[in-house]
């Protein structure tokens, strides 16, 4: 079941980006693993999604983190320490340490903004945008992409089924995938085009382009008090980084 | 100027400086990553390097988007979101096809030619930053993104896509410079971390005993530039075989004569006439 929000979402957004920002500053493998376990777990197991989002999680980062040990692990020239000789590759103790700095920064990155986004109610979001005076165009192109990105998998599945149907086999060589891709891409995109020039006029009889105010349809779930909290959480990090970053070596 | 052009407007002076401001950032940090900041691997890449990329390329490419979209017409803006929503799509479809290239550019490289430089480099900066709330890794490489769209602009509007033949050779250097950009984005914030394939690549430079960021930086080279070259082609054939009607409500499209011959002719009291004063100059 989906958590209580209790957050506004631009609140939650700049959370997860502060944090991030935050493990980028300390550097620190033992500080990425304290986030990972004190932050993202419990934040996750709290989400009122936790299978959704580790899946979604173990999908995004997991190759990534299996391709970054065997890159560093195996071929790390700077690495002084070899743990084993394997010919034209070497394991070095160098290579597997940076090969966990990176993984586990990996981690955190993919662990916090998939957890921030994937609880975050995008209409909410919008709306909190257009209440705080954001470009309305940029709430446009932002709220239309993400509607319609299921609408375009979905017609460019029914024409993939509607072209096999027609005789379309994908063969093993490029050429011939490359004409598949065609035979698919070309009508969805005169479709959506078309549905674009329809979408153009409707807006422009509506008065997209004019200047002026615009009602919400939604409550503005911001408040004075998230207001502040949110400045005093940019401050706070600009703070810490500037001494951070001067003090260490 | 022409005597018909106006002058830049009050209004439009502040978008202007944001514009320039986001390159300039981009430029300066993509120079600082390239040249000042020491790439000694061995003890990490260095906290200062990862946040100045993350603040330098994607505060750059916000202060484009934020200069561009006040900027552009209702017809660019419209087919901005069918470029972002392709570019994620399409990237499902080439999957189940079984294409062993990403493609996630189509659909920026298709705004930029329809819409122009400035609607492809926004189409392309705003792809990145919604692609972020699915995976996170595309979000700093929005700035690249951005590049991309606006070389594919300025390629198509001195004629890249009038001949097919041309098309490769500008997907060859446009892929070529977006590999530059990328490569210190993925050094600097995630090690060079990709897919087994582009590993495989960074993996054959360092054995030779390349450094981290030069290895990237060839390896970006290579896939970037037959990663463009592919959707370049794509991208013309696809043009050329959308009716002349749906390229004709482009203004961009139209005033530059993308597609040649075919975007030329423009029967009387056309498409054209109902989308008059779209802003075709700044798009």
């Amino acid at each position: 079941m989906p958590r209580r929000r209790i957050y506004d979402p631009l609140t939650e957004l700049l959370a997860a980006v502060l944090l991030v920002v935050l493990v980028l500053v300390v550097n620190r493998w033992e500080f990425s693993l304290a986030v990972l376990v004190l932050g993202v777990l419990p934040a996750v197991l709290l989400s009122g999604r936790p299978r959704q989002i580790g899946l979604a999680i173990a999908l995004v980062t997991g190759p990534l983190l299996v391709s970054s040990l065997l890159l560093h692990g195996l071929f790390f020239p700077e690495g002084r320490t070899v743990l084993a000789d394997l010919g034209i590759a070497r394991v070095t103790a160098e290579g597997l340490s940076f090969a966990a700095l990176m993984g586990l920064r990996m981690g955190v990155f993919s662990g916090v903004l998939l957890t921030a986004a994937m609880t975050l109610d995008v209409p909410e979001l919008l709306a909190s945008m257009t209440h705080r005076g954001w470009n309305r165009k940029l709430v446009f192109v932002v709220g239309s992409a993400v509607g319609l990105i299921p609408h375009v998998a979905l017609r460019g599945q029914r024409i993939t089924r509607a072209q096999q149907a027609r005789g379309l086999v994908v063969g093993r060589g490029p050429l011939s995938r490359f004409r598949a891709l065609l035979t698919v891409l070309t009508p969805l995109v005169i479709g959506l085009l078309v549905d674009a020039s329809e979408r153009n006029r409707m807006l422009e009889a509506r008065g997209f382009s004019s200047p002026g105010v615009r009602t919400s349809y939604l409550p503005d779930t911001d408040s004075p008090r998230q207001r502040l909290v949110r400045r005093c959480m940019v401050a706070a990090v600009a703070v810490f980084s500037t001494v951070w970053l001067v003090a260490s070596p | 100027m022409s005597s018909l052009t106006l002058a830049p407007t009050a209004r439009q002076r502040p978008r202007r400086l944001l514009i320039g401001l986001g390159g300039a950032l981009i430029a300066a940090t993509y120079l600082f990553l390239v040249t000042v900041q020491p790439v000694e691997i061995a003890g990490g890449v260095g906290s200062a390097a990862s946040l100045v990329t993350l603040f330098g390329f994607l505060g750059g490419g916000a202060l484009l988007v934020g200069g561009i979209l006040p900027m552009l017409s209702t017809s660019s803006l419209v087919v901005m979101p069918l470029g972002i929503a392709l570019n994620i799509a399409i990237g499902q479809i080439a999957g189940s096809l079984g294409m062993q290239i990403y493609l996630d550019a189509i659909g920026t490289v298709l705004v930029a030619v329809l819409a122009g430089p400035a609607a492809g480099a926004a189409t392309g900066a705003l792809s990145n930053a919604i692609w972020g709330l699915f995976n996170p890794f595309a979000l700093p490489f929005a700035a690249g993104a951005a590049l991309i769209g606006l070389l594919a602009g300025l390629a198509a509007r001195y004629g890249a896509f009038r001949r097919v033949y041309l098309a490769p050779a500008a997907g060859l250097v446009v892929g070529a410079v977006g590999g530059l950009v990328a490569a210190p984005v993925a050094v600097f914030m995630f090690g060079a971390a990709g897919t087994f394939g582009t590993n495989a690549i960074i993996a054959v430079f360092r054995s030779m005993g390349d450094k981290l960021l030069v290895a990237a930086t060839k390896q970006g080279l290579l896939s970037d530039s037959l990663d463009k070259i592919v959707v370049f082609v794509i991208v013309a054939l696809i043009v050329y075989a959308l009716p002349p009607r749906a390229v004709r409500q482009f203004p961009f499209a139209r005033t530059h004569r993308v597609l040649g011959q075919r975007t030329a002719s423009e029967p009387a009291g056309g498409p054209a006439a109902t989308v008059r004063g779209d802003g075709a100059g700044i798009a």
